[in-house]
């Protein structure tokens, strides 16, 4: 079905290239530190770095640390999921949904969610409340544009068709405007991870009685000037972000392979 | 079953722009066992007819009537006798091909195994054996014609209308699944509303050929086809078949120029 792996030499190229590319960056970046004499606290060598990294990952620091915002991701994105997928599966079910929630959305979408961090210390501290709050609303709103939009751009031709081989009003709902609906759901929920692992680390940095997670050993390094803690940490932060990125990728293409046919 | 057309209309007023008539004072009464085939140049609003008799359009004005010759005072619902085969086939994308072909049985609420057991059947009927669990998107276009086929034959229903269901097949394959559909007529003799603007395929398929006008669509003249059955492919060079072909050739002729006439001041007013 799909089209033609390529061979030989472009074959090499692509799947050889890109990590060659990372590893010569860094080999440049090895070699310039070492000939110029760089104070590691301006710019550390990726080899300390890598030591540093190690020596975290062995006494538990950076497990502790990943696995705290990972948990703060997971709950601050399935918040945002469950209520930004039902909503905008209610707005595209219900016109009177769909039109009082339209001018929430149309008024608070384009506000930056980062502007009610200091609101929700106010009302919530810096508790994990918080975190999840913030994180929650901002991924809400690319979900449930993106639900709502999936579900009103259904296909009218499988409606007709469903209709013509007497599926009733609920069935046509159930059966073809929503499964109708999940690439479209999909989409969101991408926009939503990223944005909440922004959102959460972004809130462990400024919240700072939270004295755990990514953000606070990112933002704790930086202070004592411990600059290899710091990229040790934004490397962890990179390798995981693509990780969830993938994963999520892999489910979509489990949940839901026909959409994800582009070799049609 | 008897499909009685009588004077439908059908306007479209679609906001700001002019009113388009597609169809206007329609009237024809579909015999019952009888493979109907409406031709016309596009936009003569062919398809437009199919979906009001599958109740799936209101007509403007005029009235559709499903009667059994049998017991013709008996009212039956618009929809509940016919099912439709659509231009785009309208396949459910995320449902694999047993699952598309026993979807009205299961919107009907029968259980699994039973509806299982009747879509393989009319899969393997169709020739798709072994596809049971295959997505439309794994299937090329002609099987998943068959796929469509059969999605409709299962729920038994009196009256086959058929949208331009062969349009978007390549040559081969048409032949192919014309002659299918005639096997498959001249086994169940349903009543069949064929839209097509082929009059090689209209008069292959067809007992009557009903000819309509560009733009709005009336009925030109309805052209009985007199050939026998089984009809089959070699039946085109016959003579018979030569001179059908003609008398239809010369009236849609008139009429397809009409409507690029009409498309042509569509597209110099817009």
């Amino acid at each position: 079905m799909s089209g033609k792996p390529p061979k030989g030499a472009a074959w090499l190229a692509e799947r050889v290239l890109p990590p060659a590319s990372i590893l010569l960056f860094v080999l440049a970046w090895e070699v310039y530190v070492r000939a110029r004499g760089i104070a590691p606290i301006y710019l550390p060598a990726p080899s300390s770095i890598a030591v540093y990294l190690w020596r975290m990952i062995l006494d538990g620091t950076m497990e502790y640390h990943l696995g705290v915002t990972l948990l703060r991701i997971f709950v601050g994105f399935a918040v945002a999921a469950v209520t930004g997928i039902a909503l905008g599966v209610a707005m595209g079910m219900s016109r009177i949904a769909a039109a009082v929630a339209d001018v929430w959305i149309a008024a608070l979408y384009p506000l930056p969610k980062i502007s009610l961090i200091p609101l929700l210390i106010i009302w919530l501290g810096t508790g994990e409340a918080y975190r999840i709050v913030i994180s929650a609303v901002t991924a809400f709103f690319p979900i449930v544009i993106s639900t709502y939009a999936g579900i009103r751009q259904a296909d009218r031709g499988l409606i007709k068709a469903a209709q013509d081989l007497g599926a009733n009003a609920r069935q046509i709902q159930l059966k073809v405007v929503i499964p109708a609906a999940i690439p479209s759901i999909f989409a969101g929920l991408h926009l939503g991870m990223g944005v909440t692992i922004i959102l959460i680390v972004a809130a462990e940095m400024i919240g700072g009685s939270s004295q755990s997670g990514m953000g606070y050993l990112l933002i704790n390094a930086g202070q004592v000037m411990e600059t290899e803690k710091v990229f040790a940490s934004l490397v962890v932060l990179a390798v995981v972000g693509a990780v969830v990125i993938k994963l999520q990728q892999w489910t979509d293409r489990r949940v839901a392979p026909w959409a994800h046919r582009d070799d049609r | 079953m008897d499909v009685l057309v009588e004077n439908v209309t059908q306007v479209w007023s679609g906001g700001s722009r002019a009113e388009v008539v597609a169809l206007d004072r329609f009237s024809h009464r579909f015999r019952s066992g009888r493979f109907s085939c409406l031709l016309g140049p596009s936009g003569c609003g062919k398809s437009t007819l199919v979906q009001i008799v599958g109740g799936l359009e209101r007509a403007t004005s005029g009235s559709v009537r499903i009667e059994d010759p049998a017991a013709p005072a008996v009212a039956r619902p618009l929809g509940a006798d016919s099912v439709m085969v659509w231009q785009n086939l309208n396949l459910f994308p995320w449902r694999n091909v047993i699952d598309n072909v026993a979807f009205g049985l299961e919107m009907r609420g029968m259980p699994a195994a039973e509806r299982y057991a009747r879509a393989r059947t009319l899969i393997a009927s169709v020739g798709l054996r072994g596809f049971e669990s295959h997505l439309p998107g794994q299937l090329s276009g002609g099987m998943r014609q068959r796929v469509a086929l059969a999605r409709a034959l299962i729920m038994e229903r009196p009256i086959l209308l058929m949208d331009e269901p062969f349009a978007a097949l390549d040559a081969q394959t048409k032949i192919v699944m014309q002659e299918e559909l005639l096997r498959i007529f001249e086994a169940t003799r349903k009543t069949i509303l064929f839209v097509t603007h082929a009059i090689e395929e209209a008069i292959l398929l067809g007992d009557e050929v009903v000819v309509m006008t560009a733009r709005p669509g009336r009925i030109k003249e309805v052209i009985a086809v007199d050939l026998p059955r089984p009809r089959s492919l070699e039946m085109v060079s016959s003579p018979e078949f030569g001179a059908l072909f003609d008398r239809t050739f010369h009236l849609i002729r008139e009429e397809v120029t009409a409507a690029m006439r009409q498309q042509d001041t569509m597209a110099a007013a817009s």
